[in-house]
């Protein structure tokens, strides 16, 4: 027996490179601030809060929620799955409001990264400091393996990369929220420079900062609020290590075997068996393009050898899913919250309140997260009808 | 208005990896005999390299040590082409090789390559070459010790 949970409150700072106007807690407050009024409610009603924070040294700051939300005297905790935090860290509310812990979670995750001058320094130290860290593994060289093995396994060619980041970044343009707004072309992604083979610049995600904060509410508590309700959420893990990955009979390296296995889950609870039908928007944790193909497969849109196909069909066919209608990561990538602002994104979009990037008439939609070497996978399917 | 103020800041801390049981075997083989050694796990029967002490996905303790390679097989890889603070110059390839007798990839860098043209590198390395493990002069212990050189 648990609690129906439904995300009554939102709140979102611009993302950009940096906001020198502002420190980490008024950062922070921002989102929180604008969360709580968003879901009507003050600081005394809330039960639990819970931060997400991806490492530390991308802030240069430890716990850098600590100046923030912690006076208010509520059980707290903090949770790190990487770029999966902001998914996990809702998760973790949404579980203790379904659990009859809380009737109301205030969640929030908040990156700084706009302080760190040398990222991707900052992001090899996330890497095995045995066998791998002493190698320029990086979030792109990591993302950039992934690619090239896609390449050769499924024949998705640089155009494919291009056709997905263009879709991405235009989508990007009707998001005041977003950090990069290009304007920008299939043959101007191609064109930007190679960051590392074969991944190009515009097909890679920023450096963004900002925060995003939400009110989980229990169905009781809900009142006459707009509310999108959690229909079904799951999450699950894999091996880190990436060469263990490689020859797997099932599940291989550009094969996201727990992202399949978390959306057959979420899918079941929420009752959806035609997901190509039955969604109206999927909001994707994919810092580069080539990520988000490996996502069609396991989102249950295509067979896997069918995913160079379907960059092209999700393209044209206008029965199918938005695909991030925010942008998504490509647009904006504050890390430590990006797992948030995906679910943030599909429960603004089933309560109509996208402003000028709505979709029409969303009764539900599909939020995904991954983090790390994708060793953490988050899927969240957000509805306008209340679970049973 | 106020004046904006920002406060310079640099973390700087040393630190001391302990590389535990078996990858202090697996570095020492490296080091002594130049030979690249992977773990048996008893359930699931896979040959894993680098290795250690137990199997994440059986929850098993590895028993039997194996030689692998030293020869293997280019999975993937990616060439490193812009500049990083912290990270080396590039051009850089570095690739997951399955070493023949091994059933999972390990990470190195790749040398032998003509970089000059980064598309045709890029071509030779998806058709999936065979390498082989080349060691430095003096091996120290370390992941670095040995390189994948095409052939």
């Amino acid at each position: 027996m648990s609690a129906r949970v439904g995300i009554i409150g939102i709140g979102q700072t611009p993302y950009k490179r940096a906001h020198p106007e502002l420190s980490s807690a008024e950062l922070i407050w921002a989102a929180v601030d604008e969360a709580l009024r968003d879901a009507n409610v003050d600081i005394d009603a809330i039960d639990v809060i819970i931060a997400g924070v991806a490492p530390d040294a991308l802030s240069g700051e430890n716990g850098v929620e600590k100046t923030a939300v912690l006076g208010s005297g509520k059980p707290f905790l903090r949770v790190n799955t990487g770029g999966a935090t902001g998914s996990s860290a809702t998760f973790a509310a949404a579980d203790y409001v379904a659990s009859g812990r809380a009737k109301m979670a205030l969640v929030v995750g908040v990156e700084r990264m706009g302080q760190a001058t040398s990222s991707q320094n900052v992001f090899n130290t996330v890497f095995d400091p045995i066998y791998e860290k002493d190698f320029p593994l990086t979030t792109i060289t990591m993302a950039a393996l992934r690619a090239s093995m896609s390449m050769r396994v499924y024949g998705y060619t640089s155009r494919d990369w291009a056709e997905i980041a263009a879709r991405n970044h235009r989508n990007a343009l009707r998001n005041p929220l977003a950090h990069l707004k290009l304007d920008v072309t299939v043959e101007d992604i191609m064109n930007s420079p190679l960051l590392a083979w074969p991944i190009h610049r515009y097909e890679a995600c920023p450096m963004s900062e900002g925060a995003c904060a939400m009110v989980l509410a229990a169905g009781d508590v809900v009142g006459s609020r707009s509310v999108a309700w959690i229909q079904g959420l799951s999450s699950m893990t894999d091996s880190y290590a990436m060469g263990d990955r490689i020859n797997r009979p099932a599940g291989s390296l550009v094969d996201l075997l727990t992202l399949e296995l978390s959306a057959r889950r979420a899918y079941a609870d929420a009752g959806i068996t035609d997901p190509r039908r039955q969604v109206d928007v999927i909001e994707l944790y994919s810092p580069f393009s080539s990520a988000e193909a490996m996502t069609y497969p396991a989102l249950g849109m295509c067979a896997p050898e069918d995913g160079p196909r379907f960059v092209q069909e999700q393209l044209d066919d206008v029965s199918l899913p938005v695909f991030n209608p925010s942008g998504g990561p490509q647009a904006a990538n504050p890390v430590s919250a990006t797992g948030m602002v995906r679910i943030a994104e599909c429960a603004l979009q089933v309560r109509g309140l996208a402003g000028e990037r709505q979709v029409p008439d969303v009764v539900r939609a599909v939020a995904t997260g991954q983090g790390g070497a994708t060793q953490f996978s988050t899927v969240c399917v957000l509805g306008a009808e209340s679970p049973e | 208005m106020t004046e904006l103020i920002t406060i310079p800041g640099r973390w700087e801390f040393d630190y001391t990896y302990f590389a535990g049981e078996a990858a202090s075997r697996f570095f020492g083989e490296l080091k002594d005999n130049r030979r690249i050694m992977g773990v048996c796990c008893p359930s699931c029967k896979r040959v894993l390299v680098p290795a250690r002490s137990f199997c994440d996905v059986c929850f098993q303790r590895t028993e039997d040590w194996v030689e692998v390679g030293p020869e293997g097989v280019v999975e993937t890889f990616t060439i490193l082409t812009a500049t990083f603070a912290g990270m080396p110059k590039p051009p850089v390839v570095i690739a997951y090789v399955t070493f023949d007798g091994a059933d999972t990839a390990l990470l190195n860098v790749v040398t032998g390559l003509d970089l000059s043209n980064i598309s045709d590198a890029a071509d030779r390395l998806q058709a999936r070459p065979r390498v082989r493990a080349c060691f430095v002069d003096e091996p120290q212990g370390r992941i670095t010790d040995f390189m994948f050189t095409l052939f």
